[in-house]
């Protein structure tokens, strides 16, 4: 391996990288919009409602304090349905997923249920829904737990049972926390896979490995510029994704010498893994073809975007022979949890995969064409 | 190092793949300080034997030493004392020229003067340019270029004016002559005979892989042309009886042209003579002298000996 080449390779790269605009777009912005956009999603969730739009039949002082009871709370925006429409109908016509119906003679049933004939008899409230909806059952759970809460206050006495929450973490994390950690680890992935494999497909097709063949690089060098060139654009994609996390949403994870250990391993593990898969893709468009094949069942299945635990048992047990997730699993033990052992045990898991596949795509490399 | 024997050594060398045999047991010397010119037709082999010998290929057998050195023992020696221009030749796009050129004197580790090859391949208009703006002209001189980064004792010329215009190729072979003078071995791969015919001190023509003459483009011509041309342009259609009278065998070309092989200029004279006693009308004329075109086609056109032995 000579230093005086690795250094030419890499100047090549990085002037490449910066003239052309559409690569530093996908390798820097992209992971920052995705952190952006779900950060904006789901940072808090606690200011999260549901428009529910409600027909008040009843039109009386009783329906107007549920109206008032279910407008007070945070989860719901209460809007006005006209009486004279059929709720149902009126549903589909305006594509409404949920919408509660109060009946007429709803102060009259609640005077009864008091009072007599027959008291104790409950109150029916009706709720159309579109059962198609993904969003529906949320809002039906919160209209239920709305109504348990209610049914708790008319008995005018304190609930038998009460939960207290308890967190395995020291403070109260959200949802962005969880999810910058697996950007990183994405961010990294795509752009070492994709390079490994464009690179290499560009540099064949268009007969430049035929020339460097005749040159004293060797394919050491050739592997530890990409390397070096692949660590320099994860170290700015990651201060990227970290800067934005703590200016815009106030993120503030672990950073320990754990991170910068763990990005040299996951470099390395896929600049090797798209070494391997080079003789698979010797032109521009299998390239992009066997990338993908690859990264998009390790994005949405390694536990970068949901928790891998919401997976069935299969996917989940599949899920732990993907190298991505011990990368997911090391960067939130160290960024998260604060956890050393759990750090060292996904990262040893990233390092053996790291050592076989660079051995592995160190033989791969070829130079000559020969067969 | 210097080396005083000769500069490339092919002996009995085979490149087969699978079946085929793009390559079939050649052998050929090329003497230190000398154009060797490697001509043949599409897919005859010349590119892959140039490979082999440029260290891109591995032989399926026998051997080829550079300034003496075996290709596939010492790979790593024998590419720091060469300079290749691949077929095709191309480079990173959003590279400029005089950065191409820095990068390559990086990766042989030499202090190339990089003004004086921008010089020599009149490149100095374009050496702030990024290759993807580049002529196909300006890629090949910049892909010579490079191929002597190194100061290389040989350099390797695949097919270096394959693609350009008229102006650009003679630009090429400007360079080239350039090279010659200043002594280096020159190894060029090419279907244009004009270029060998220019350029070379020896001709190696490759059909089927397989050589099938080697010597200077003047012996070549000599002991494989056909003869002497006369074509007799806008003549009368009467003169094709008068010249074949003549012992001659006219071969009628276009609507009122004739092609006529003769020996010797006297044939010429006779020929013209006859024309002009018997007042026939003559367009035009021109004679040709026996080319290294016409021997590449002679040798080319039909299956190499042992063809057969291919086919199997």
């Amino acid at each position: 391996m000579t230093p005086r080449i690795i250094i030419a390779n890499l100047g090549v790269r990085l002037k490449s990288f910066y003239r052309e605009r559409s690569a530093m777009f996908f390798t820097f912005a992209f992971p920052v919009i995705l952190v952006l956009v779900f950060g904006t999603i789901f940072t808090k969730p606690e200011h999260l409602n549901f428009d529910l739009p409600v027909q008040d039949n009843s039109r009386s002082e009783a329906s107007a304090r549920l109206l008032e009871a279910l407008a007070a709370g945070d989860a719901f925006n209460v809007t006005p349905v006209p009486v004279a429409v059929d709720a149902t109908e009126y549903a589909k016509e305006h594509k409404l997923n949920l919408l509660l119906v109060i009946p007429k003679n709803f102060e009259a049933l609640q005077k009864q249920r008091v009072a007599g004939p027959h008291p104790g008899v409950p109150v029916p409230l009706t709720y159309v829904h579109d059962p198609s909806s993904t969003a529906v059952e949320t809002k039906i759970q919160l209209l239920d737990t709305f109504v348990a809460a209610a049914n708790q206050k008319a008995t005018g006495s304190p609930p038998a049972i009460t939960l207290v929450a308890a967190s395995i973490l020291s403070k109260r994390y959200r949802f962005i926390e969880f999810f910058v950690p697996g950007i990183i680890a994405m961010a990294i992935m795509t752009s070492c896979l994709s390079n490994a494999l464009n690179m290499n497909a560009e540099l064949r097709q268009k007969g430049i490995l035929r020339k460097l063949a005749t040159t004293p690089i060797t394919r050491a060098d050739w592997l530890a510029s990409s390397i070096v060139y692949q660590l320099i654009l994860s170290i700015v994609s990651t201060v990227a994704i970290l800067l934005v996390s703590y200016f815009v949403f106030d993120v503030r994870l672990h950073i320990g010498f754990w991170l910068p250990l763990i990005l040299v391993v996951e470099v390395i593990a896929f600049v090797g893994f798209g070494m391997l898969l080079t003789p698979f893709a010797k032109e521009a468009e299998s390239a992009s073809a066997v990338a993908n094949a690859f990264l998009f069942p390790m994005m949405f299945l390694s536990g970068t975007f949901f928790p891998v635990e919401m997976m069935p048992a299969f996917l989940q047990t599949f899920a732990k022979l993907l190298p991505l997730y011990y990368v997911n699993e090391a960067l939130r033990a160290t960024m998260i949890f604060v956890d050393d052992a759990a750090t060292l045990r996904a990262v040893g898991v990233t390092a053996a995969f790291a050592a076989v596949v660079f051995v592995a795509g160190t033989f791969k490399t070829r130079w000559d064409e020969s067969t | 190092m210097t080396n005083t024997g000769p500069a490339i050594v092919v002996d009995k060398l085979c490149k087969h793949y699978g079946a085929f045999k793009a390559v079939d047991n050649i052998s050929f010397t090329v003497k230190s300080g000398e154009v060797f010119a490697f001509l043949g037709p599409n897919g005859a082999g010349k590119s892959t034997t140039a490979e082999v010998i440029e260290t891109i290929r591995v032989p399926t057998s026998g051997t080829v030493t550079v300034l003496g050195m075996d290709v596939t023992k010492r790979k790593a020696k024998v590419v720091r004392r060469i300079g290749v221009l691949p077929q095709n030749f191309s480079s990173f796009d959003r590279i400029t020229v005089r950065e191409s050129l820095q990068y390559y004197a990086r990766v042989f580790g030499c202090r190339a003067d990089i003004d004086a090859l921008i010089d020599l391949t009149n490149l100095r208009d374009k050496s702030a340019a990024r290759f993807n703006t580049l002529s196909g002209g300006l890629k090949q001189r910049l892909g010579i270029a490079i191929a002597l980064v190194s100061d290389p004792e040989i350099v390797f010329l695949d097919e270096p004016t394959t693609g350009l215009d008229p102006h650009a190729r003679r630009q090429i072979w400007d360079v080239l002559k350039g090279l010659k003078e200043r002594g280096k071995t020159i190894f060029l791969t090419t279907h244009y005979m004009e270029e060998a015919e220019l350029l070379a001190d020896t001709v190696a023509i490759i059909s089927n892989g397989r050589i099938v003459a080697i010597d200077s483009p003047a012996k070549l011509t000599e002991e494989h042309a056909v003869q002497m041309r006369l074509t007799l342009n806008s003549i009368d259609s009467a003169a094709a009886g008068l010249i074949r009278n003549l012992g001659f065998c006219p071969v009628p070309k276009g609507d009122d042209n004739l092609c006529v092989p003769v020996k010797t200029p006297e044939d010429v004279h006779r020929i013209l003579a006859e024309i002009k006693r018997s007042g026939l009308t003559l367009g035009g004329l021109d004679v040709r002298k026996p080319n290294l075109e016409e021997v590449f086609l002679k040798l080319t056109e039909t299956p190499a000996a042992g063809d057969q032995d291919r086919a199997r």
